[in-house]
């Protein structure tokens, strides 16, 4: 069930509507009860204030000053620095400090950002937490982060709620999907459009008779969901040959490779839907017991530098739907990326590039809009097209999903030492990758 | 043939695992009752050692001498932290090793990051032990032979060990009796050092070989540390057979007999049915072994020293009358918050950090009122807490908007499921109590993912329902859970929104959050005042003679199972209410809601601020997230700084940890020094300093001897 936006006040709606109309009547009236109409202002429900007052009072309280000039920015960055997934935190921010450094240093820009750091500790309660601490304590007008789905859907709310732009870095479809909101713009590439280039490269290249094999959370599920349905359209023949789980913080794979194995001949791919940690001891277990050799092992992180650093040898030979490889010479990518190695000594990865895009995407619709008002600056960013490390992306004005381009990519074995390196096989352009706007669930 | 080769073999493998890891943590706890929490983190201090062994010596070699030096290392870490943290506890109960242990685990988690990095790392193998064999026209891994093997080797050698030698023969004798052995003139305590030094070995052990199989991850630690309990209770607590053979039995029930099915039993649905269930089936395993066989498989019943349950202050230096009037002025502070919140306080402290505490307030006082004020050491409070944020977020979701309806459903929900919790808990004491609500708050967390999935099925195999009546209903929204909530405070859709309304307090504006606040802190008052007269009443006597002597309130005619469940149901509905007031709060609810972590972190609260007394877990509470708040506004700073100072001009600065966002390792430090110095909590502070004092405190008359206990 959706939040329905027009029934439902926002704090800040309200606080706002009090402070612009009602001043006067706040002076002495202690201990008094009064709704929204009560003040004097009476616009109600207050979807579309956000300009009026902008001009209207100036009520410089940092956030709403639409019109007004201004030199800085503040930018709340939330990740979980604690936790599982602490190294792509650490990845993510590592963009997203190059990012602000970017628009920071940069001509194009007539303000800078500043920002804060806070951590989320993978835990949507301290997630909610550190968004509210981001937004009330600096006046963070803009926030970016979060690598897990329920945290990332959490600040989806606390966006909404007080009206501040949001840039998540989870890949979970119902992001912009069925939990979308008109704050939430996210530049990561989602399961779906994943989905899209694994499934046309499979069909094409492998074969349709599947059998998948996830970790059984939001992210297993929703690769076995996208492709699924993918497959059933690519093809008339397909057949889900099986499914196998596992649970997220499974150790052992012994029996589900054993049930792998004894369909191997009926299959013509694997499809493994995990990430991280749990993929790592998949391929790791799965390439100790020959699977590899058996049937074609296709993953939708496996391309991940964490995965290809964690597994080494056994990702290699895993094929793999690809959101980002450093290589790449789309846009302006090859500075990135030679800024980021000048920086920190290493290449980017899908994490860090969706940090420093977030932030100089946003700044974009800042510098577009003139103002810092969220609620103008979401105007301005939905539909926006961006000159970027893809080349030219937009936020799509349905759903705020950018159509990055995707890639279907095999982990080779490098020249020297045992990280794998990917070699791309072929590239889908962001509108064939996307899902159509009747499709997402999404209604902005 | 029943079960393959290749799956009997894949449960052994899984199962030998198992066994290595869950043998250390049953010795520990078998001979000193430590219910030790870091064994996790042990484990994987193991394999991170290992990393730092072989990697110099390389290839097929490093792994080897990893497989012998890296125990070592973590044996004589364990020695360390039983030499100085785990000692100074030994005559208390086993409760305060969980805080222990708990802050050790936070502890040794973020030195793992700080010395080795947050990414996924791989422990390379010999190719002896790589790829795999035929046999047969079979293929077998190497590597789970080797698991087999010398995990076999190694738990014999113990099993050996403990058997033959006199070592052996004081430490078993220590797990059956302790007294007895000391009166015998043996002083136990000294192999206790050693016992725990081995277990820690054990652990690092199972480590390094897993890490073998599965890579190196900072996770790896909590990810394993619940089956290993699982084992532990299974076997028996305190049995090393026990754990071996439990270990192995999980592994082959799991691997071999669960996840591939067997065809013959097809007609008993379990193919069905079983699937659903993985993961889940533990913890029943668990729940039926613990009341039907309370000392486990292979365990044998001992009499349980539970040690002094170190309750907070008996009011001290405190009078009655002072202490009353030291509360309310509390509540009048705590009052006046929000009006000058914006102003003289940052609004987000207020709006975020102060109404956390104060439904985490509630919590621990739930909590606390079986635990402080029964004895009962309840390590599955997030059942409720989750229930609560479900039941009320279900609700609001798919049935009406009204908040007030949500918790009356939800305590409701709360009180009934904690009274058949109660029911069937209460009849198991001490640990055992604490491991059988750790398995139904576990099962509760595993079932939360799934409810919808089964829904779905349930509708599609039976006439009751059709998928289609499920469309866009969401129970508990599978792992990413419900978002999108909102409330009306009222009834019958006649209320009001904390949003929509203002109250004008001068030239403050108190609105949503705001006013959330004042419901927050009007049911914590409330809920505190209710436990107050509940414990002044007879009932109350009661439940306090039980926590001082059992026994003589049975002679009293009192019988202990009805007071005790009467009052972990009251006490699972205000936990309830905590859950409650969390999903009223916040925009959505997910499955971290009623995780294990949250159990531990209440049992911390409590301590921190005081057992057994009323204000004690407030205060606690408090002390919990203002320190987090505080430690992660960068308290680590100076010795980052002193770092830098040091290795900088040594050219060395690419060694200077980095210690911004490592701040739960001054956390966990905190909570160990807690444990250690402050037993009695934060609310025995007062007592402790006027000891100092050169001269004679008077805060009024002080409790006398006989008015101990009351009033609390």
């Amino acid at each position: 069930m959706r939040r329905d936006t027009h029934t439902q006040e926002s704090r800040r709606t309200f606080l706002k509507t009090v402070s612009a109309g009602g001043a006067a009547g706040l002076v002495g009236l202690a201990g008094c009860v009064g709704g929204v109409d009560d003040d004097g202002n009476g616009n109600g429900n207050g979807n579309g204030n956000g300009n009026g007052n902008g001009n209207g009072n100036g009520n410089g309280n940092g956030n709403g000053n639409g019109g007004v000039d201004f030199d800085t920015v503040q930018l709340g960055i939330l990740e979980p620095f604690t936790g599982d997934f602490s190294a792509l935190a650490e990845e993510r921010n590592n963009g997203e400090t190059l990012g602000v450094q970017h628009v920071n240093e940069s001509d194009a820009y007539d303000f800078e950002f500043e920002t804060s750091e806070y951590d989320t500790q993978l835990n949507p309660e301290d997630g909610t937490q550190a968004a509210q601490q981001a937004i009330d304590e600096d006046g963070a007008q803009f926030l970016t982060g979060a690598i897990s789905s329920s945290v990332a859907l959490a600040i989806n709310e606390v966006a909404l709620e007080n009206e501040v732009i949001y840039t998540p870095g989870a890949a979970a479809v119902s992001i912009t999907g069925d939990n979308c909101n008109e704050y939430v713009f996210r530049f990561e590439t989602n399961t779906a459009q994943i989905a899209e280039v694994t499934s046309q490269w499979m069909v094409e290249n492998l074969g349709d008779r599947i059998h998948y094999q996830i970790a059984d959370y939001a992210y297993g599920q929703s690769v076995r969901e996208e492709v699924d349905t993918r497959m059933a359209r690519l093809s008339d023949s397909y057949e889900e040959v099986g499914t196998t789980r596992s649970d997220l913080n499974a150790q052992a794979f012994e029996s589900v490779i054993t049930q792998i194995e004894e369909n191997a001949g009926e299959m013509d791919a694997l499809v493994v839907g995990a990430t991280g940690g749990h993929l790592i001891r998949f391929l790791v277990q799965a390439t100790e017991r020959g699977l590899k050799e058996e049937v074609p092992i296709v993953t939708t992180t496996g391309s991940f530098a964490v995965v290809r650093g964690g597994a080494g040898p056994a990702a290699h030979d895993v094929y793999s739907g690809t959101r980002y490889v450093p290589s790449i010479e789309t846009g302006d990518n090859q500075s990135f990326v030679e800024a980021y190695q000048a920086e920190y000594d290493a290449l980017p990865d899908n994490f860090s590039r969706v940090g420093y895009e977030s932030v100089r995407m946003v700044a974009n619709g800042i510098q577009a809009a003139g103002s810092r008002d969220p609620t103008v600056v979401k105007d301005t960013l939905a539909g926006m097209s961006h000159d970027t490390i893809f080349g030219e992306v937009a936020f799509r004005e349905c759903d705020h999903q950018a159509s990055n381009p995707v890639w279907m990519g095999r982990n080779v074995a490098p020249e020297e030492g045992e990280v794998a390196d990917v070699e791309i096989l072929t590239r889908l352009d962001g509108q064939e990758a996307q899902p159509p706007c009747e499709d997402t669930g999404c209604t902005l | 043939m029943v079960i393959g080769i290749q799956q009997l073999l894949d449960g052994l493998t899984v199962g030998m695992g198992y066994a290595l890891i869950a043998a250390g943590l049953s010795v520990i706890f078998g001979v000193m009752y430590v219910i030790n929490f870091a064994h996790g983190e042990l484990y994987a201090l193991g394999a991170y050692f290992a990393l730092s062994v072989s990697a110099p010596i390389g290839g097929g070699a490093g792994f080897y001498v990893a497989l012998l030096v890296a125990p070592l290392l973590v044996g004589v870490v364990g020695v360390a932290i039983e030499r100085f943290t785990v000692r100074p506890l030994y005559d208390r109960n086993p409760l305060y090793h969980i805080l222990l242990t708990f802050g050790l685990v936070l502890l040794i988690n973020d030195l793992i990051i700080i010395g080795w990095g947050p990414q996924p790392q791989r422990l390379s193998r010999p190719d002896l032990i790589s790829g795999t064999f035929e046999v047969a026209g079979a293929t077998f891994s190497r590597y789970a032979f080797f698991i087999m093997l010398f995990g076999g080797g190694v738990t014999l050698a113990v099993w050996a060990a403990l058997t033959y030698t006199r070592y052996g023969l004081i430490v078993r004798a220590g797990a059956q009796d302790r007294r007895m052995v000391r009166n015998l003139g043996i002083d136990i305590d000294r192999y206790y050092s050693l016992v725990f030094g081995v277990g820690a070995a054990l652990a690092a052990l199972a480590g390094v070989v897993l890490a073998g199989r599965s890579g190196v991850a900072t996770g790896m630690g909590s990810d394993i540390i619940i089956t290993a309990f699982v084992i532990v209770v299974l076997g028996g607590l305190g049995s090393f057979k026990g754990a071996v053979l439990g270990g192995l039995g999980l592994g082959v029930l799991q691997e071999s007999i669960i996840r591939p099915g067997i065809p013959e039993l097809n007609w008993l649905l379990v193919p069905r049915i079983f699937p659903q269930l993985e993961g889940m089936i533990i913890f029943v395993l668990m729940i039926i072994v613990l009341l039907v066989r309370p000392q486990g498989l292979f365990g044998s019943e001992f009499e349980e020293e539970s040690g002094e349950l170190l309750v907070g202050t008996d009011g001290g230096v405190l009078a009655p009358d002072l202490r009353y009037k030291l509360g309310l002025g509390m509540i009048g502070l705590l009052a006046v918050l929000p009006v000058l919140s914006g102003t003289l306080l940052p609004s987000s402290l207020v709006e975020g950090l102060v109404i956390r505490i104060l439904y985490w307030g509630l919590f621990a006082l739930a909590l606390d009122f079986v635990m402080g004020y029964t004895g009962l050491v309840s390590l599955g409070h997030a059942l409720f807490w989750g229930l609560g944020a479900y039941v009320s977020a279900t609700i609001l979701m798919n049935l009406t908007e009204s908040a007030f309806v949500a918790a009356f459903v939800a305590v409701l929900v709360g009180a009934a499921v904690a009274w058949v919790v109660g029911y069937l808990s209460i009849r198991v004491h001490g640990v055992y109590f604490a491991m059988i609500t750790l398995a139904f708050a576990e099962l509760f967390h595993n079932s939360l993912t799934r409810i919808d999935r089964w829904a779905v099925g349930f509708c599609e195999t039976t006439p009751v329902c059709s998928p289609e009546d499920l469309q866009g209903v969401q129970i508990t929204g599978g792992s990413e859970g419900l978002f999108g909530i909102s409330q009306y405070y009222g009834i019958g859709g006649v209320g009001v929104r904390l949003d929509e309304i203002g109250v004008f307090l001068g030239p403050v504006t108190l609105t949503g959050d705001l006013l959330f606040y004042y419901v927050a802190l009007g049911t914590l008052v409330a809920s505190f005042f209710l436990t107050r007269r509940i414990l002044n009443s007879p009932f109350g006597a009661v439940l306090k003679g039980i926590r001082e002597n059992e026994e003589r309130v049975r002679f009293l005619g009192y019988d202990p199972t009805v007071y005790k469940r009467r009052a972990f149901t009251i006490s699972g509905a205000f936990a309830t209410m905590a859950g409650v007031l969390f999903t009223l709060n916040s925009v959505g609810v997910s499955p971290a809601a009623a995780d294990w972590f949250k159990s531990g972190e209440v049992i911390v609260i409590v301590i921190l601020g005081g057992l057994g007394t009323l204000f004690g877990p407030i205060v606690g509470a408090f002390a919990f997230f203002g320190l987090e708040h505080l430690i992660q506004d960068n308290l680590l700073g100076p010795l980052q700084a002193l770092f830098t100072v040091v290795l900088e001009p040594l050219g060395q600065e690419g060694l200077v940890p980095d210690f911004s966002s490592r701040w739960r390792l001054a956390l966990g430090a905190l909570f160990v020094l807690f444990v250690i110095y402050l037993p009695r909590g934060l609310i025995s502070v007062p007592e402790k300093l006027a000891g100092y004092l050169p001269w004679e405190v008077s805060f009024g008359e002080p409790v006398g001897e006989d008015e101990r206990g009351e009033n609390r």
